[in-house]
């Protein structure tokens, strides 16, 4: 057993006692001595934003800022109020940043954005209404690779109040008739 | 997970206590924001079992104030996105606020601090990188090895300066101060970096950088800072550099340029004198980036092209140094 | 709220809340926690392993070595080359080769440096070039000649002769460097075996029934007592479409200690498990007659495929059976080579195969248009080949609304008042591809079902969907709800879907190739048109009541099964199934760049896309496949590589080395989608998540030339290659002026 201290972390609003070593970062703490697997690990080392929560000092009003826990020590981060994804919803349901990914497909694989949505959230709490650069500037510190970023946008926007989700409707395309072939005969199948 | 090694983390309730920790800690680093310090440290880069935890000092570090002779005084526990946002540093030192702006990502600004960045280690594709990794490639001059792999036979480390503080305060002028258990010391920043990339800072292993202090007369200056990095976030600089006129009409009295992510230390260019009294045009800036293109050399310590950004360089500077000037 | 409709997904909020399992969130009691020793070593013979320190060090429980695992696997059968541990060799640096299972990680982490391993360091091959110069160096035994993985060589019609009296030739030389998936979830595996020695590995895997196959075989066990389950994953590409070392060994693990056993990769082993592109040097000629029609098209390809085959059988089909459409080639001929090389292999990454030559050939027929002075949209509609009909390969084309994409593209870029006119430094590109839809090839042979649902209804109203189909964040489990609202009118919120659990789900197998909305989408509108006329005879005031209405009527519960199994397709040739499809999907996209011409920096401004997906069964997810499948091909085109040193060491396995842009580094994307209606697709639908990837890097070639008049035939579009090309048109200028 590595030698540990008591540490007291308070998370979503709750206090918790841990005893832990000191080199314990807050992902792990937050991952395996609490429970709350919400918090993801990518990369572990600071370069890809999958383990952002907020944090705020205790006491200070709002929700916080977006940091990363997978860099944090758990020690650190006593003097400081948590709020992880499990934390953004309230008695009334998801927050409508929760609501805006999940209608608006940002949400494929679901795995980068428990942090992309914190820091989302960080952003509307301190800019209500930012523009498209803002956004992206905001969630420059959270790489996802499955949605290109872009209804990620339009979900932080859609949150905002902004804009509603898209409507683009398919086009149709005509069966296409031989003559629209004008490359030189092709061995034609029956459908 | 990468587990980070068994640590003894020491909490100094004061700058004296956290020097006297240093001090009776041989071997122990300091932990202020921890965005570089941590994932070294889950890298194995580092054999210390100490940290020195700058936490509780905030209220003796953290500050940005204006002394009664004009001159800027920032505390080593600013983070990086305070000093972005504050309008103190963007009406007085914009191209520090620039830089500041650029660094890494959202969420590491909010962690990282002033103190840190200045000190922050240098960087190679031959250091950054797991223990497994390193013991595969036989280790290296900075750590473990005998051999440096960016410059064959070469002796010395040349893992980069990778901050980009460093170049806008060196080219401002500024002041720095550290203390240890033997007292004070103060010093201009271009006397506190080293050409060596296993430590590139004058800082003993018990000493402190507390405070930068940059000149009233910093502010009058023209200045600008550039940054090159592959993507437009997170990434480390693949050259960076600043530049400081003064400007009487339109012809220049002084100007200071530095560059870096080059080598170990970050470079002030060098006999810039016989340019005083030209016009701030587009010649004068072409000129200042051919004389940093002659007297840096990239090399391949951060894995981008060293002959690219070797040609590139002098566009860069004279691109800064407009912008300064407009 | 059913097909055709932006029906929000049904995991929307497991994944909002953070409530959602993925397999790193899996804690058992007593759980251990195991580590794999991998080799500093790009190649070398394993004199002997001792791992005495390691099993003797308190809180260790058990170790593992690869003569305890000694089953060859592989996920393609013909080419069963892989173990979990390293038995005799190690084939690149960061080959699993031993593992250790301890009370916590950073033990488990500690302990492996006590593993003595004696290594005999042997040469190693880097280059498939070097691999084909020195077949003595062996890379991989199962190789028969030397150290060739796959050779190919198909011809279509009488390609030098089309070539001689073509009009305009273009030969070059194309290079793609090699990339990775880099999921932002990495591996993990958890196992655990139970008092009567049934085993459940979860595991974020995107073959679930493949693994279940594979590690019962490796570790003798009988498929019927092993339990594979995927819980929900963290993305994957195709990067987790291989059984891995991970869940061999925590099975095996799980089994010696009789506890569970969790792996967990770092990033960086996810970097040595790689599975990635293949670099690819192709030689292509072109061959246009007077008319700007493709006369032929002759590709000579040599892949690197890294210490194992993976999929790189099917890879060496692929780089040439996928080009045949959307225009017509008058003849055809590839020879492609995939060799065994001492790096982390390659595999199957969105788009397999057919990324590459398609770079080549979308920028070749770019510069065989120009001798002609042809613009590069009419010759694309000039060679378009049409729709039910077959292409030079004998693969059968049936919807094809390429035209409609192009049309799109063409209108919402500005195409016609912009391409050419934008000035110096900025430009617009234009390229167009074609996607498989699963292709009819089972991987293992066999006459059995490709996908299969099982559909039961609740007397509640509430339907259960088990299907083995891996959810891996395209949106398959929405689809099923959509499905079962279509055919059964219940409300698709009231689904349940039961995925990817080989106890419990019929088999799927797996997501790749885009086969799953096609495959299963068959195959559960069959089980759901069952019922659905079991509940019209029934009939009822709502929902609920005509189950039990049915269920009355039937006296048995009221559950059916769907399965989807593709016909016979393809050439009649050796090889002719691999790139047969059902159906084929079609995309366009037209770039718009701007380069800075002092620096070589450039920056993809746009992409606008359109792709014909048959019919989007879902637009949002439709959408999100083509935007990630464009942001993705921009990602390859601007920075990614895996770069090896004379070691074979990668430069860098993380992250912050080897790069995948941010929120600050992808273009606007704009995308269409295009509905065809396949006849032969599940309400008209094909495929969407890897065709849409394919044009993005052409497009932007074909924009960086129209910017500043370069071609730039090489991946990653690196500044300083743009740089050195306009420092060589420039001084090519100067000639011309000069004489």
């Amino acid at each position: 057993m590595r030698p540990s201290a008591v540490i007291r972390l308070r998370v979503n609003g709750e206090e918790h006692a841990l005893a832990v070593p000191a080199q314990r970062t807050l992902l792990e703490a937050l991952r395996y001595d609490l429970a709350l697997t919400g918090s993801k690990q990518g990369c572990d080392k600071g370069d890809c934003g999958a383990c952002t929560v907020l944090a705020r000092p205790r006491g200070a009003p709002g929700r916080g800022e977006a940091i990363l826990s997978c860099i944090t020590l758990a020690q650190d981060a006593q003097d400081l109020d948590i709020v992880t994804i499990e934390g953004l919803a309230g008695p009334a349901g998801l927050d409508p940043i929760q609501r805006a990914f999940a209608d608006c497909g940002a949400l494929q694989c679901g795995f980068c954005q428990p942090g992309m949505m914190l820091s989302a959230r960080a952003l509307l709490d301190k800019n209500p209404k930012p523009t498209l650069p803002q956004i992206q500037e905001a969630l420059s510190g959270n790489l996802c690779r499955c949605t290109g970023y872009t209804q990620i946008y339009e979900a932080v926007e859609v949150a905002a109040g902004m804009r509603v989700p898209r409507q683009r409707a398919p086009v149709r395309s005509e069966r296409a008739a031989p003559s629209d072939s004008k490359a030189q005969a092709v061995k034609e199948i029956v459908p | 997970m990468m587990t980070l090694p068994d640590l003894t983390v020491l909490r100094p309730a004061s700058v004296a206590e956290a020097v006297e920790a240093l001090r009776a800690n041989p071997g122990a680093r300091v932990l202020a924001g921890g965005t570089d310090i941590v994932p070294n440290l889950k890298y194995g880069m580092y054999d210390t079992q100490h940290l020195v935890a700058l936490r509780g000092l905030s209220r003796e570090l953290r500050y940005v104030r204006e002394a009664e002779s004009g001159d800027l005084l920032l505390g080593a526990l600013c983070s990086i996105d305070e000093l972005a946002g504050s309008d103190l540093v963007r009406s007085r030192l914009p191209a520090l606020s620039d830089a500041c702006g650029q660094i890494a990502g959202p969420q590491l600004r909010r962690m990282g601090t002033l103190g840190g960045n200045l000190c922050l280690d240098t960087r190679c594709v031959y250091i950054n990188q797991s223990h497994f990794w390193r013991s595969a490639l036989g280790y290296c001059l900075k750590k473990d090895g005998t051999v440096c792999h960016v410059v064959a036979g070469g002796m010395r480390c040349v893992a980069a300066a990778s901050n980009d503080t460093a170049p806008v305060l060196l080219a401002l002028d500024a002041r720095v101060k550290t203390v240890s258990p033997r007292g004070e010391r103060e010093m201009p920043l271009r006397d506190f970096y080293l050409q060596d990339g296993v430590h590139n800072t004058v800082l003993a292993p018990d000493e402190l950088l507390t405070e930068v202090r940059v000149p009233a007369a910093a502010s009058a200056r023209k200045q600008a800072f550039g940054k090159l990095r592959m993507r437009n976030a997170i990434d480390f600089p693949a050259l960076n550099l600043a530049v400081a006129l003064d400007l009487e009409g339109e012809s220049v009295r002084s100007v200071t340029l530095a560059v870096s992510a080059i080598a170990a230390r970050p470079a002030l260019i060098r006999r810039l004198e016989d340019l005083h009294g030209q016009r701030a045009d587009v010649r004068f800036a072409e000129e200042l980036g051919r004389r940093a293109q002659k007297q840096c050399k990239p090399l391949t310590n951060i894995g981008i092209d060293p002959a690219w950004r070797r040609e590139i360089l002098p566009v860069l500077v004279r691109r800064t140094v407009l912008r300064a000037v407009n | 709220m059913s097909i055709g409709s932006r029906f929000p997904k049904s995991d929307g909020a497991v994944k909002a809340d953070g409530s959602g399992v993925y397999t790193d969130d899996i804690a058992l009691p007593r759980m251990l926690h195991a580590k794999i020793l991998r080799s500093p070593h790009a190649h070398a013979r394993i004199r002997s392993i001792d791992v005495s320190a390691a099993e003797s060090h308190p809180g260790v429980v058990a170790t593992l070595v690869g003569a305890e695992m000694p089953a060859k696997y592989g996920v393609i059968p013909w080419t069963q080359d892989e173990t979990a541990l390293a038995v005799t060799k190690v084939r690149h640096v960061g080959d699993a080769v031993a593992c250790v299972a301890a009370l916590d990680e950073r033990t488990a982490d500690e302990v492996l440096r006590l593993i003595r391993v004696d290594y005999e360091v042997l040469p190693a091959v880097l280059t498939p070039e070097d691999a084909l110069e020195h077949p003595e160096i062996k890379v991989n035994e199962r190789a028969k000649v030397g150290n060739i993985t796959k050779h190919v060589h198909l011809q279509f019609g009488e390609v030098d002769e089309a070539v001689a009296s073509a009009a305009a030739v273009v030969r070059e030389t194309y290079r793609y460097a090699g990339s990775t998936h880099t999921p932002i979830e990495p591996h993990c595996a958890v196992a655990r075996v139970d008092a009567d020695g049934n085993l459940t590995l979860w595991s974020s895997t995107q073959i679930p029934h493949y693994v279940h196959r594979e590690v019962s075989r490796v570790l003798g066990l009988s498929e019927a007592k092993v339990r594979v389950i995927q819980p929900l994953l963290g993305g994957a590409f195709g990067g987790k479409s291989d059984p891995f070392a991970l869940e061999f060994c925590v099975a095996k693990l799980a089994i010696k200690t009789g506890r569970p056993v969790k792996i967990l990769y770092t990033r960086e082993e996810v970097f040595y498990a790689h599975r990635g592109r293949h670099p690819m040097k192709m030689d292509l000629t072109v061959a246009l007659d007077a008319q700007g029609r493709i006369a032929a098209v002759d590709n000579d390809i040599l892949i690197d495929g890294g210490a194992y085959a993976s999929f790189g059988l099917v890879t060496a089909y692929y780089a040439g059976q996928l080009l045949t459409g959307p225009y017509r080639f008058g003849t055809y001929r590839f020879d492609s080579y995939r060799m065994y090389t001492n790096k982390p292999p390659c595999g199957p990454k969105r788009g397999h195969g057919s990324v590459q030559p398609r770079f080549a050939f979308e920028v070749a027929l770019d510069e065989a248009a120009e001798k002609l002075r042809l613009d590069p949209m009419e010759v694309r509609r000039r060679n378009f080949i049409g729709e039910f009909v077959e292409t030079v390969n004998g693969q059968r084309i049936t919807s094809n609304g390429f035209l409609k994409c192009l049309e799109l593209v063409e209108q919402a870029s500005g195409w016609k008042e912009r391409h050419g006119k934008l000035g110096r430094g900025r430009g617009l590109g234009v390229a167009g591809s074609m996607y498989i839809s699963g292709t009819a090839y089972p991987v293992y042979p066999n006459e059995m079902p490709q996908s299969g649902v099982l559909v039961k209804l609740d007397r509640s109203g509430r339907v259960a969907i088990f299907s083995g189909a891996s959810d891996i964040g395209q949106g398959v489990n929405t689809l099923l709800c959509q499905i079962a609202a279509e055919e059964m009118h219940c409300d698709p919120r009231d689904v349940t879907v039961v995925a990817a659990d080989t106890d419990l789900t019929p088999v799927d197998l797996g997501a790749y190739s885009s086969r799953v909305t096609y495959m299963l989408g068959h195959a559960a509108r069959e089980a759901c048109q069952k019922l659905a006329a079991k509940l019209q005879a029934a009939g009822g005031a709502t929902f609920a009541e005509a189950c039990q209405r049915a269920e009355a009527a039937e006296g048995v519960p009221l559950a059916a099964t769907g399965g989807y199994r593709t016909q016979k397709l393809g050439g009649d040739y050796r090889g002719g199934t691999i790139g047969a499809s059902p159906a084929y999907s079609f995309t366009a996209h037209v770039a718009e760049v701007s380069v800075d011409e002092e620096t070589g920096i450039w920056k993809v401004e746009r992409i606008w896309a359109a792709h014909d997906c048959g019919r989007a069964l879902n637009p949002t997810l439709v959408e999100g496949q083509i935007e990630g499948s464009v942001y993705m091909g921009a990602a390859e085109a601007q920075m990614e590589e895996m770069v090896y040193d004379q070691r074979g060491l990668l430069f860098g396995p993380s992250l912050l080395d080897y790069r995948i842009p941010t929120s600050m580094d992808t273009p606007d994307l704009d995308s269409y989608i295009v509905e065809s209606h396949d006849p032969g697709g599940p309400y008209g639908a094909k495929e969407a998540g890897e065709g849409p990837l394919h044009p993005a890097i052409p497009a932007i070639a074909n924009a960086i030339h129209d910017a500043c008049g370069i071609r730039i035939r090489e991946l990653p579009f690196y500044p300083q290659r743009i740089l050195k090309l306009l420092r060589e048109r420039d001084s090519r200028g100067e000639e011309r002026a000069a004489s």
